[in-house]
């Protein structure tokens, strides 16, 4: 079972993470200084870091940063009330592997740890064939069961960041970062729309539903069996 | 003296330094004249007694009492010594009675005690004296009194003295008036801080028409409060805006779940409630995203992270984002855009913006109408102009609508935090935002700020 260390001093938040990812079928450590964290990791069997950075003890970065110095390699998700976006380059140059401002939803954390846990698919096939579904993106075609997919090429690239990430959470944020390139929070649902012409022409009528919504949050490509 | 209160300190220390510079001052230039008055004197003296050893080593000894004694008789200051005395010392003529020692080290002349035999009521006196070997084994002495010199010494020291007393009166009494007005000076500062301190920051310190550096200090303390003063008032102005702002939602998310706790009867009716209250919040942790990032984009310290960003890219960027959601509700986005060249900036924070000002021009634009973002160059500069084909902000809006939580209408959605963040944004990248003068347009003019002056879209 992977083992996630939560490091959260805030009882609230702690019990809200825990009992979030205790549901995706993750088993939590939970520890509420950066002693008791470091020991933890230390002893080995943690899979990845979820770190607060404004700690009892001290700062959530120093840990990483500490932990990164003696070889620990484990993926940390640095999460932060701060809500600075300088913070967040912070976060990462010491060391974190992504970051979270808060308040953040707990879809958004549960995508980001899938995120982590899991690195996608990154071989650069061109050609991507995963259930009924054949992308060709030399060619920039699509096909669904031989049924070509009418789609555009911001279309394409959303299908395919998709396809890579089979079975997994990908939340609005994800998708404007890693398929336009930004960092924000849009105040529209522009992403959406884009989603809902997608999933509009890869779910045809009758057929099995491919992208499915979470809770108005993100997105899951499901393999079908 | 000990005193404990730092302002009469200073006053005295004023007074105390400007006295002792004058004292200072005094005593060089006295010792300056003792110097150079005194070496004038003693050469003028020798050069007499040297004149009169050459003229008695010339005259012959069988004349030289004779002219001895003429040459007292023609002093009529009595200021001049002359004697001879044989080779045992013995006094032969003239008006000393006894031959002084001449000191060891030698030199031309000396200063010596000597016994006057002419002067009536002295039986001592002090002169510069020479003594001269003559030929014939005699010996000359020549002196002249000092008492002269003496006098116009002490009259000089006298005088120096006198000068000083009224001097140091004077300095003093400057120095206690200069440093008296500092500290006045300073105590008007004082109190006025001691005012804002206490929270009063309607106080301003005067300040001179002509104003001397202490009053151009002045000026730059009142701009400083001036600064200070918007500052509290806008801070106290968005605490009230964010109670206000997150009340109503919070009133109805209340009220929803306690009317979904009271008729909600299965399993789908509670998730509709939860559904509602879960937009509901994400509503306001919307509110509270927008109100942190504005205050992180006010505080400078983001350009660090600056890199050339290429604008056509992220106006197209900005326009394919929305294509979609225009065609849903009907609206043509038209994209053109030219060559431009590329700015510092933080890419991310730019498309923000563009896209804030897209997504204002197609929910306040007219229905069914066009919206066109456009990227021209003006002079070297980029313009990034988003316009609709309705009439824009209102004119006696315009000034506000960058505020935070202003709303111009309030049927449309959102917190009216948008253009806020717009400003924000622009702000921080030293642009500048325009409406157009006709119209809805909107210009982010992505260069250095030009003077104040011009506050039109360019053409």
């Amino acid at each position: 079972m992977t083992q996630i260390l939560l490091l959260e001093d805030d009882p609230g938040t702690a019990d809200e993470i825990q009992l979030e990812l205790a549901a995706a079928g993750y088993a939590v450590v939970h520890r509420t200084t950066l002693a008791a964290a470091a020991e933890v990791t230390r002893a080995g069997g943690i899979d990845l870091l979820i770190v607060d950075r404004q700690l009892p003890d001290g700062e959530g970065l120093e840990l990483i940063a500490a932990l990164r110095a003696e070889g620990f390699r484990t993926p940390a998700l640095v999460l932060s009330a701060l809500g600075s976006l300088d913070d967040r380059v912070r976060g990462l140059r010491a060391g974190g592997d992504d970051y979270l401002p808060k308040p953040f939803a707990l879809v958004e954390l549960l995508a980001r740890v899938e995120a982590l846990l899991r690195r996608p698919d990154e071989r650069r096939d061109t050609r991507l064939i995963v259930g009924p579904l054949d992308l060709d993106l030399l060619e920039g075609k699509a096909s669904r069961a031989g049924r070509p997919l009418d789609l555009l090429p911001r279309e394409l690239k959303l299908l395919d960041y998709l396809v890579r990430r089979p079975g997994r959470i990908v939340t609005r944020s994800m998708l404007l970062q890693d398929v336009w390139g930004y960092t924000f929070e849009p105040n529209s649902n522009v992403v959406d729309v884009h989603m809902g012409r997608l999933r509009r022409k890869v779910d045809g009528e009758g057929e099995p539903q491919l992208i499915r919504n979470v809770r108005g949050q993100g997105y899951v490509f499901d393999v079908p069996a | 003296m000990f005193r404990p209160d730092p302002r009469t300190r200073a006053t005295w220390r004023w007074g105390g330094a400007l006295a002792a510079i004058l004292v200072l001052q005094s005593l060089v230039l006295a010792a300056l004249f003792w110097v150079t008055a005194n070496g004038n004197h003693r050469r003028a003296i020798e050069h007499t007694l040297l004149d009169d050893c050459s003229f008695f080593a010339l005259t012959p000894p069988a004349e030289r009492i004779e002219e001895l004694r003429e040459r007292l008789a023609r002093d009529i200051h009595r200021e001049r010594f002359l004697a001879l005395f044989d080779a045992r010392g013995q006094r032969i003529a003239g008006n000393v009675a006894t031959m002084p020692e001449p000191p060891a080290g030698g030199g031309m002349s000396f200063v010596a005690p000597i016994a006057p035999t002419s002067l009536p009521g002295k039986t001592s006196d002090v002169a510069r004296l020479t003594l001269c070997p003559l030929a014939d084994g005699t010996r000359l002495l020549a002196g002249m009194d000092l008492d002269d010199t003496e006098e116009a010494l002490r009259l000089t020291w006298q005088s120096l003295l006198i000068g000083l007393l009224p001097g140091l009166f004077l300095a003093l009494g400057v120095g206690l008036v200069a440093g008296r007005r500092a500290a006045r000076q300073v105590d008007a500062v004082r109190l006025l801080t001691e005012r804002i301190v206490s929270g009063d920051l309607d106080q301003r310190l005067p300040v001179p028409v002509r104003p001397d550096s202490f009053g151009l200090l002045c000026a730059h303390i009142n701009t400083m409060l001036d600064r200070l003063q918007m500052l509290v008032a806008e801070v106290r102005g968005i605490g009230d805006d964010i109670a206000h702002q997150l009340r109503t939602p919070l009133t109805r998310l209340r009220a929803g779940l306690e009317r979904g706790l009271r008729e909600a009867e299965d399993r789908a009716g509670f998730e509709a409630v939860i559904d509602r209250g879960l937009a509901e919040i994400d509503g306001l942790l919307g509110i509270v995203a927008a109100l942190l990032r504005l205050r992180e984009l006010e505080n400078d310290a983001r350009r660090s992270r600056f890199a050339p960003v290429d604008l056509t890219r992220l106006v197209e960027d900005a326009c394919d984002l929305h294509q979609p959601l225009a065609e849903d509700r009907g609206i043509t986005l038209l994209c053109t855009c030219a060559p431009v060249p590329a700015v510092e900036g933080d890419a991310s924070l730019l498309i923000e913006a563009v896209a804030n000002l897209i997504d204002n021009a197609m929910k306040f634009g007219p229905a069914g109408g066009t919206v066109s973002a456009q990227l021209t160059c003006d002079a070297g500069v980029p313009h990034i102009t988003i316009a609709d084909a309705g009439q824009g902000v209102p004119l006696a809006e315009r000034s506000l609508v960058t505020q935070r939580f202003y709303r111009g209408r309030r049927d449309g959605a959102g917190a009216g935090l948008g253009l806020a963040l717009v400003k924000a944004i622009v702000d921080l990248h030293g642009f500048t935002l325009h409406f157009a003068p006709q119209g809805s347009a909107v210009t982010i003019r992505c260069g250095p700020r030009r003077p104040a002056t011009d506050s039109s879209p360019p053409r």
